[in-house]
């Protein structure tokens, strides 16, 4: 246990002192945020929006927001790069299980994505004026269903990083993000999406984490959407996570 | 724990080690390291050196064969290798992020040493190794020598029985080198046991009680330096060619009294002979008599390039390399080793 926190510790002082690496993860989201309302906040108004319930067009935005916030190429560059340097060498040969190299550096991707999402969520609070329905242990959900599928999410990166030990390889990784982030219903719900869209969002685990913490921003605690909101991020959590403990396990073994 | 006590401190018997497209970077190398004692890996770059300590140190898995650190198989009781060695590795593995400091105390931590115990034991060894005023500046800001010496010291934490240093020296300045060996003397010196490689002929001279010279992943010849210098004979006389034809060369000066063996190289003749003096002589009348024109002629004892010249035919390249160029290369070939690991 002491090694994991020695090593958490290590992986955030580095998302510290790296600010240059994090800041545009939050410019991303942020900018989006503010290119897509002002796009088509007349064309979705509050008042005559079913689906809004009432609410402005930021609400319905802000989970996609806090995925493009929390879903980041960081660890697994970090990773490719301390393999680069040689430095992952020196802690492999260190008396240590395998397995808390990885758990470090996500336990640096749980306070990232706390830090990440909580900057997001009050921005659309605060400037954009949007409110969580769910009240404020709502707001607090909201935040950790990101926050961990950030970590969840990471363990893509890891996997890449460990099986190609190449940079550019790894940082081509997010690529991936856009089928997963975009084939969902990210603008409007399921219903209001072309027939061969809607078929490819549901079958998209990422649009159930949307719908999940969109409903608390909406409509308030709607169990059931919670529910499959955290089942995916479970699943998706301990299959990355499950592969990126055995790729470490098998590296070079 | 158990006692190890009597065991060699490395043992390698048949180790391989070969990478996809068929390349063998280690070929059935069998070697001894008695505890206590410094043991040279001099080679080439490319020769296998870096393949062979990573078995040893348990980053990469022998294709076959054994080898055993410590009295532990490096294979099936990886973790008791692991907490007995200490390892500085050839490409120097620093987090730019972190201090010296920062460092040094994570490093004291994987190994057990936690609290105000790795603080004392961090600051002993950034003392030790003179980087007590830069111990709070981010490890990027460091030269190589630095660097070196704080790598140098992370293997050092645990106070290892083992410790590996692969290519200590290469890239540094002669001054750095100096104290890179003081260092790995006073290490020594407290009883760890110390297996270097190194490029550098003189290194493994002046420091290795005993040396293995390995060239193309195969050991050709084993033994304290003074002992491999007096197998090949007494004077060296070597002819630098300058043009003339190495055959005809070797046939004029042909027999000559007391003269164990020649060896032609590109440029050069090396004549291993009983004295040099009277065989230099000698060698000169004959070229002259024959109107062979030649560069320079010199009468040497034999160093431990000749040693490898006479185990492998050629001189060990890049000893004379500048030493930026040296670790070029040799960063290249580590990179190379583990671009290819499966």
């Amino acid at each position: 246990m002491t090694e994991v926190l020695l090593l958490g510790r290590r992986s955030i002082r580095e998302v510290l002192r790296y600010p240059e690496a994090t800041i545009p993860t939050l410019f991303i989201p942020l900018f989006f945020l503010a290119v897509n309302i002002g796009q088509v906040q007349k064309t979705f108004p509050a008042d005559s929006t079913p689906f809004l319930h009432g609410q402005s067009y930021v609400a319905f935005q802000m989970p996609v927001s806090l995925m493009f916030a929390v879903a980041t190429a960081t660890t697994g560059l970090a990773l490719v790069t301390e393999i680069d340097s040689g430095y992952f060498d020196k802690l492999l040969v260190a008396p240590i299980r395998r397995t808390s190299l990885i758990v470090g550096r996500l336990a640096a991707d749980l306070v990232r994505g706390l830090a990440a999402s909580i900057v997001v969520l009050l921005v659309g609070i605060i400037i954009f004026g949007m409110h969580v329905e769910a009240g404020p242990a709502g707001a607090v959900l909201v935040v950790l269903l990101a926050a961990c599928f950030g970590v969840a999410y990471a363990g893509f990166g890891i996997l890449v990083a460990l099986h190609t030990r190449n940079v550019q390889a790894t940082n081509t990784s997010f690529l991936l993000f856009f089928p997963l982030l975009f084939l969902t219903p990210n603008f409007v719900p399921f219903d209001r999406l072309s027939p061969l869209m809607e078929t490819l969002a549901r079958i998209n685990p990422v649009s159930y984490v949307i719908v999940g913490i969109r409903s608390l921003i909406i409509d308030g605690w709607v169990i059931d959407k919670i529910l499959v909101c955290v089942g995916v991020i479970v699943v998706m959590g301990v299959v990355l996570i499950g592969l990126s403990l055995r790729a470490i396990k098998t590296y070079d073994r | 724990m158990e006692d190890h006590r009597g065991a060699p401190a490395i043992e390698a018997r048949e180790l391989s080690r070969s990478f996809k497209g068929g390349i063998e970077a280690v070929r059935a190398v069998d070697l001894s390291v008695d505890e206590g004692e410094i043991f040279g890996f001099l080679g080439p770059n490319g020769a296998g050196k870096s393949t062979a300590v990573r078995m040893f140190c348990t980053l990469l898995p022998p294709s076959s064969g054994r080898a055993s650190v410590a009295g532990h198989d490096v294979m099936d009781e990886g973790d008791a290798v692991r907490r007995d060695i200490g390892v500085a590795l050839q490409e120097i593995g620093l987090d730019p992020v972190q201090t010296g400091r920062e460092l040094l105390e994570l490093q004291c931590g994987l190994y057990g040493i936690t609290g105000s115990a790795g603080r004392d034991r961090a600051a002993e060894l950034l003392e030790l190794v003179g980087l007590t005023e830069a111990a709070d500046r981010r490890t990027k800001t460091y030269s190589g020598g630095m660097k070196r010496r704080l790598d140098l010291a992370s293997a050092l934490v645990h106070r290892p029985r083992v410790l590996f240093l692969d290519e200590p020296t290469t890239g540094l300045d002669p001054a750095s080198r100096l104290t890179v060996w003081d260092e790995v003397r006073s290490i020594n010196a407290d009883g760890t046991t110390i297996f270097l490689t190194t490029q550098y002929l003189e290194e493994a001279d002046e420091l290795c009680e005993r040396l293995a010279i390995i060239d193309h992943g195969e050991l050709v010849a084993q033994g304290t330096p003074e002992d491999l210098k007096a197998a090949i004979g007494k004077d060296v006389v070597t002819v630098q060619l300058r043009g003339a034809d190495p055959e005809r060369t070797r046939d004029v000066i042909g027999e000559l009294p007391g003269l164990d063996r020649v060896l032609g190289e590109e440029n050069e003749l090396a004549l291993f002979v009983e004295d040099g003096a009277t065989s230099i002589a000698e060698i000169v009348r004959r070229l002259d008599a024959a109107s062979v024109e030649v560069g320079a002629i010199s009468v040497s004892r034999p160093s431990l390039d000749d040693v490898f010249l006479e185990a492998t035919g050629r001189r060990l390249e890049g000893a004379e390399q500048a030493p930026e160029h040296a670790d070029e290369a040799a960063e290249e070939d580590e990179a190379a080793a583990r671009a290819v690991a499966p």
